[in-house]
């Protein structure tokens, strides 16, 4: 498959005190054209971090330390100036951010916010830019257009609003859409309208799309691939069903296991034991070894590969090389993990 | 809107009416030698007492203040006793308004010009020298006394340029230093405001969304973080430019100008009743119509307020 975008061996450290710390620990990611992928991980794996070095949205005290961001046969990752990225923002990579409730501007009507986008991405003015602006609004499913449009962003309910965010990042008419946790703040009724116009919007406009969250419902929902990101790096990826119900690595384990769906009545949820790693030291091995109870002792020593699980799937885990031990996922899982299978070969 | 205004206009003239009868009252608990002025010392105690009841001191309260009342909207705030005998009180205040108003407005719009920009390069730079530069005035202008440098700009600066130490209503040059003096406390709040207010902006999602929908800094700063970084000095405002009538009274002494800066002192010292009560009415009066119209200015240009609709403020 062809890929649009091409993360390679991307490293991103943060100067903070004085101290250095390291967001991004050497990650590779392909994302293909008209694929949606997910990176799930837990607050502070870096997912945010890594989509925003693709925008050139980092904060000030973080940069690039190595690697190459490959977009259309440019390298992002040697951007420096504003004048660079604003070929890429909006033009190319679009995003929507992650609370409608705080991403609009509270004095100008949605409509002028839109039609920023269009006018400043589609080379339209006047009342074209105008005809075009009410267009998105139906695209994202909003009624009364010509009295929605002269209306403020208080004047919308939250999902309304996240339509809105929707409609400007479209407007942009990108080849890629970032959605940083697009569903986080609305309620569940609203998450699934919202991931299903996201769905509809991917499909009419032939966008890639990658969503960040931290909610595998969503992930189940929308995506065709799954990266899971722990302490800065990638450990496991690979299709949806692959990642969910033939899981290799031991804190993607831990993270289905903490599903409420595979909880017992009267028992408490699982929960991953432990912290993550203080990003401030340098992480030797695997960074998840600490927390895992499945730990080898080279986990401990040297960072494992990308051991390969199928054409498309691939974790980062020393259980998978041959001489390791063989270990069986925890017994929730494996029936989760059958009835997966059964239900997607059906 | 207009139920709004009007609204705010019947309570604001029941709480001007309020603050006038207190006033009132109270300054009848004053001594009566007031009213009597330079005479009092030749007078006997019944000349005196026909002196008081002949200015209708001696009805009861509440006629006084009936009296009070239909003088006032006549236009008739009383004479002046001691401080410029029989000359009625609003002339008084008008001859020295004239002179407030002129520095006053002056010095506001100068410190808007200057501070106002000042804050938003601040903000812009925030870190950078420009900034520091800006830190280190507003530090300088907050913590040193204010007649510190008031004396200082007299002293040297009239040197320098040759121009003179006072004020001449004839000559324009005079006017430029009592205008920069009286402007630079202001210029360093306006300064502080606004670059707090913005950088406070800058760090909202909106302006990440604008950022990623690939809006210029410079257009992102101009379009979406000024006005917002507006909102919360407009309220206080046009209370802030109708203050600048009641002038400044370090700077109106220091280069003699016939201000209103001392007089509501002046007349409290000369126990002129008259001329007192007569600026403490039209203070309040100014305080309250700054309010109506900050609050008016915010719903212009703030639209969440809706005014009128349930009169619901935010």
């Amino acid at each position: 498959m062809e890929s649009t975008l091409s993360i390679q061996n991307l490293v991103i450290k943060f100067k903070l005190r004085g101290q250095t710390l390291t967001a991004i620990r050497d990650i590779s990611l392909d994302l293909y054209k008209g694929e949606s992928l997910a990176i799930v991980g837990e607050s502070g794996s870096g997912k945010s971090v890594l989509v925003k070095s693709i925008m050139g949205l980092l904060d000030k005290n973080g940069y690039i330390d190595s690697g190459k961001i490959l977009y259309n046969g440019h390298d992002l990752a040697k951007f420096k100036t504003e004048k660079d990225w604003l070929k890429i923002r909006g033009k190319q990579i679009a995003m929507v951010t992650q609370d409608p409730m705080t991403s609009l501007n509270p004095l100008k009507t949605v409509g002028k916010q839109i039609e920023e986008s269009v006018v400043l991405h589609q080379n339209l003015k006047g009342k074209e830019a105008y005809e075009k602006t009410l267009q998105l609004l139906r695209d994202v499913g909003i009624h009364e257009v010509e009295r929605r449009y002269k209306q403020y962003p208080h004047e919308f309910s939250g999902g309304m609003r996240q339509r809105i965010v929707i409609a400007i990042a479209v407007a942009c008419n990108p080849d890629v859409l970032i959605c940083d946790e697009p569903t986080t703040a609305l309620d569940v009724t609203i998450q699934a309208q919202i991931l299903q116009l996201l769905t509809n919007l991917q499909q009419k406009y032939g966008l890639s799309t990658i969503y960040i969250t931290h909610d595998l419902g969503v992930v189940a929902k929308v995506a065709d691939r799954i990266a899971v990101m722990y302490a800065g790096d990638i450990i496991e990826v690979g299709k949806t069903d692959e990642v969910f119900f033939n899981a290799k690595h031991p804190y993607t384990w831990a993270l289905i296991s903490s599903l409420p769906q595979l909880g017992e009545k009267g028992e408490e949820l699982y929960s991953i034991k432990g912290t993550p790693p203080n990003l401030f030291k340098e992480i030797k091995g695997d960074a998840f070894a600490p927390r895992n109870q499945y730990a080898l002792k080279i986990d401990f020593v040297e960072r494992p590969p990308f051991f390969k699980v199928s054409d498309t799937h691939f974790a980062r885990t020393w259980l998978l090389d041959l001489k390791a031990p063989k270990v069986e996922p925890p017994k929730v899982l494996q029936a989760f993990f059958e009835e997966g299978r059964r239900y997607a070969n059906e | 809107m207009l139920k709004y205004i009007g609204k705010r206009l019947v309570q604001s003239i029941f709480t001007l009416f309020v603050i006038i009868t207190i006033v009132f009252s109270l300054l009848r608990l004053m001594p009566e030698e007031g009213y009597l002025g330079a005479a009092a010392e030749k007078m006997t105690e019944a000349q005196q007492e026909i002196y008081l009841t002949n200015l209708g001191l001696r009805d009861p309260l509440i006629v006084q203040l009936g009296n009070f009342y239909q003088g006032l909207f006549q236009g008739d705030l009383g004479k002046s006793i001691t401080y410029r005998t029989d000359v009625p009180v609003v002339d008084i205040i008008q001859d020295k308004m004239m002179y407030s108003i002129l520095f006053g407005l002056g010095a506001v719009a100068l410190s808007l010009l200057v501070g106002v920009p000042l804050g938003i390069l601040m903000a812009q730079f925030k870190g950078r020298w420009l900034d520091r530069l800006g830190t280190g005035y507003i530090v300088f202008v907050v913590a040193v006394p204010a007649m510190v440098y008031f004396l200082m700009i007299q002293m040297y600066v009239t040197g320098w340029f040759g121009w003179p130490m006072l004020f001449d209503e004839y000559n324009p040059i005079s006017f430029i230093l009592p205008l920069i003096s009286m402007a630079l406390g202001p210029i360093a709040s306006y300064a502080m405001w606004m670059r707090r207010y913005m950088v406070d902006e800058l760090n909202k999602d909106y302006i990440k969304l604008a950022r990623a929908k690939g809006v210029k800094e410079r257009t992102i700063m101009f379009r979406h973080v000024l006005r917002n970084a507006f909102i919360p000095m407009a309220q206080y405002l046009p209370a802030t430019i109708l203050f600048t009538i009641t002038g400044s009274i370090y700077i109106e002494s220091l280069y003699s100008i016939p201000g209103m800066g001392g007089l509501l002192v002046d007349a409290i010292q000369r126990q002129d009743n008259q001329v007192v009560q007569g600026l403490v009415i039209f203070f309040s009066s100014l305080g309250i119509i700054g309010l109506i119209l900050g609050d008016l200015l915010m719903a212009i240009v703030d639209p969440r307020i809706k005014l009128g609709k349930g009169d619901s403020v935010r």
